[in-house]
């Protein structure tokens, strides 16, 4: 079996008493998209910190492409690219010399500042100071920041949140490259949406212990409960919705007696989202 | 720590001093005061040394080439009376009184010629310097023999305030404490609280970069402009003087030290507005020395209890009255000593930070 590209053994961490990590342990492959979802305050960015050599981890231990996030944290850290949750670029500094200051940090050598800026949208503005950009244009500058070093493997945390359409398009199209490319990456983010559009798997995060990892496909299978909605038409004029529930032993009966003594106007199958399933499990909502 | 990497982030820092109001306004701020006191107090505008000579009989072969010389201002005055009243008044800063029949005595091979020296009890150091040796060259040449060897008693009277320093050299250990440690703590620590605040620290740090590479460039640019604004402001005010390596090796120490205590405040301040508080609270430590240099009648030792003393005392020392390294000795270690005791605190504080820095994102 190949070498996991992340591999978390009993990773603790504790801001006094509160207990933000609570003893995790999970693998992630190598090109896989693993989406991290939870609340705030669920213990995200703390194992996000510990994973990035920005916090030392209290327990455990943690492997990133076979290097120790503790002993070997530079080496980690050459191989790593991050797009941080809240935009800290050099306001006062272009596009470029935003990148260009680190490429040279990590000493890629002929890097294309221009050819990445075009990728990511922001050809054109490249001069500018960045102080006049949206909040978009920060973002994905943001995301092609954390691209100048090809790293191996990308940590983006809530790269998306309060964009438009159209800049998280163009976010959600850069990973999709990046997995291509071979990239391993670490989604953090509170947006189901996203998490089930871009994960291969999403692992759920609550009061810093994971209560669920799998693809979001399985995790619905598991724990979603899936629907027939079906809408029809009353004797009296009007209309009722009425819900059949899938997946159970009387299901065939019931949608053949339904069919066969009602007039349908509509029929809708519904699934359970990500949000539902980690409700279920966690009795909280995402963004609680 | 990488060379390479610390290079590319002090290139980063001056990229972003140029256009930061701070680093403008604490490199600025000590030249326009510079000149501001220059022009107040005329070092500036009349730098130049002044002479006056007053000729009893005709010894116009030793005066001629004072008259034509490029660096000095000479006057003839028609008296004895008029040379010292100029003199006394600082119109002059040397008068040279020659007897009837001083050039004659001095070609004959006779015993030693007797003259008088006036000289202005505020005359700069510097001034005084080259008059006289202007004044020596000029006698030995008169009569075709070395400087020392000339056969002449000089009989020196001081007229006017007795008082040796200018407004100017006394305002210039002000001057030059704002300029070092303006130019060496001001920037370090607003750019490291700046980098904090705006969360780029983080950014850096999670590169392959690691802090103690971003807090070194942050001190070598506190430390390079803080040694060049103390050349410059003693450019300015006609001080850089006496022996070079040594001055350069005072002004490093107090860049370094200015620096370092500079980039430890930033990391302790929790933001500008603490950091400024406790300049606004502390700055009187830092420039007490200076402000009490203004008024020679205030003890010395007063000075010692601050630490800045132990950088501008050896700077006046050498520029001012041509110290040696003996001369500045203890200074000189008390400095080393305070930047061995800061770079171990700097340490202590750089192993605290990374975690804090995580914490505040």
């Amino acid at each position: 079996m190949a070498q996991p590209a992340i591999a978390v053994k009993d990773l603790s961490y504790s801001y006094g008493d509160i207990l933000a990590v609570d003893d995790i342990s999970f693998d992630v492959a190598e090109g896989e998209v693993i989406g991290f979802l939870g609340p705030n305050g669920a213990g995200k960015s703390t194992v996000v910190k510990m994973l990035t050599g920005q916090l030392t981890p209290q327990n455990g231990s943690a492997l990133l492409l076979g290097m120790d996030i503790v002993k070997e944290r530079k080496q980690v850290q050459q191989e790593i690219g991050i797009s941080f949750e809240s935009t800290n670029l050099y306001e006062q500094m272009s596009a470029v010399e935003n990148l260009d200051l680190f490429a040279k940090l990590y000493k890629v050598s002929d890097f294309d500042a221009m050819g990445l800026l075009e990728k990511v949208g922001l050809g054109g503005r490249e001069k500018e100071h960045v102080a006049s950009y949206s909040k978009g244009m920060k973002q994905r500058l943001m995301m092609a920041r954390a691209l100048v070093s090809d790293p191996k493997m990308l940590f983006l945390d809530e790269p998306t949140d309060g964009l438009d359409p159209v800049s998280t398009e163009t976010i959600h199209a850069l990973i999709r490259a990046a997995t291509q490319n071979g990239a391993t990456v670490f989604l953090t983010t509170h947006d189901m949406v996203e998490a089930d559009k871009l994960s291969d798997r999403v692992a759920f995060l609550n009061q810093g212990r994971i209560v669920a990892l799998d693809t979001p496909a399985r995790l619905k299978q598991r724990f979603g409960m899936r629907a027939l909605k079906v809408e029809v038409e009353l004797p009296e004029g009007g209309a009722e919705e009425r819900e059949i529930t899938l997946d159970e032993d009387q299901t065939p009966q019931a949608v053949f007696d339904l069919f066969k003594n009602e007039r349908i106007l509509t029929v809708h199958s519904e699934e359970a989202t990500l949000e539902d399933i980690f409700f279920d499990i966690t009795g909280r909502g995402l963004q609680g | 720590m990488d060379i390479q990497r610390i290079l590319i982030l002090l290139g980063k820092e001056a990229r972003l001093g140029a256009t930061n109001f701070m680093s403008i306004y604490v490199l600025v701020m000590p030249v326009i005061l510079s000149l501001l006191i220059a022009l107040v107090f005329g070092d500036l505008l009349a730098q130049t040394p002044r002479l006056g000579i007053y000729d009893a009989s005709d010894s116009q072969q030793f005066i001629q080439p004072l008259l034509d010389h490029p660096s000095i201002n000479t006057t003839l005055y028609g008296s004895q009376d008029a040379l010292t009243r100029a003199v006394e008044r600082g119109a002059e800063e040397i008068g040279l009184s020659l007897p009837a029949g001083f050039a004659e005595a001095m070609r004959s091979d006779s015993a030693q010629v007797d003259f008088t020296v006036y000289r202005w009890g505020e005359a700069g150091v510097r001034n005084l310097l080259l008059l006289e040796s202007a004044v020596g060259r000029a006698m030995a040449e008169g009569i075709g023999s070395g400087i020392d060897q000339l056969p002449v008693g000089v009989n020196a009277e001081q007229l006017g305030s007795a008082n040796n320093l200018t407004w100017s050299q006394r305002l210039l250990p002000l001057l030059l404490i704002m300029s070092i440690v303006l130019g060496g703590l001001f920037i370090p620590a607003t750019s490291l609280i700046d980098e904090r605040q705006k969360h780029t620290l983080i950014a850096l740090t999670t590169t392959p970069a690691t802090l103690l590479d971003v807090y070194l460039s942050k001190t070598l640019m506190g430390f390079i402009l803080s040694a060049l604004m103390a050349i410059i402001i003693l450019l300015l005010n006609g001080a850089f003087a006496g022996h070079v390596a040594l001055l350069l090796l005072v002004i490093a120490l107090g860049g370094l030290l200015s620096s370092v205590f500079g980039i430890i405040l930033g990391s302790v301040s929790k933001d500008m507005d603490t950091f400024m508080g406790i300049i606004k609270a502390a700055g009187i430590l830092l420039y007490a020395p200076g402000i009490l240099k203004i008024f020679p009648q205030v003890p010395e030792w007063i000075g010692r209890i601050f630490p800045t003393y132990y950088l501008m005392n050896p700077l006046l020392e050498v520029t001012q009255n041509g110290a040696g390294l003996a001369d500045i000795f203890v200074d000189i270690a008390v400095m080393v000593v305070l930047a061995a005791a800061l770079l171990i605190l700097l340490n202590s504080v750089i192993g605290r930070q990374q975690q804090k820095l995580a914490l505040e994102t």
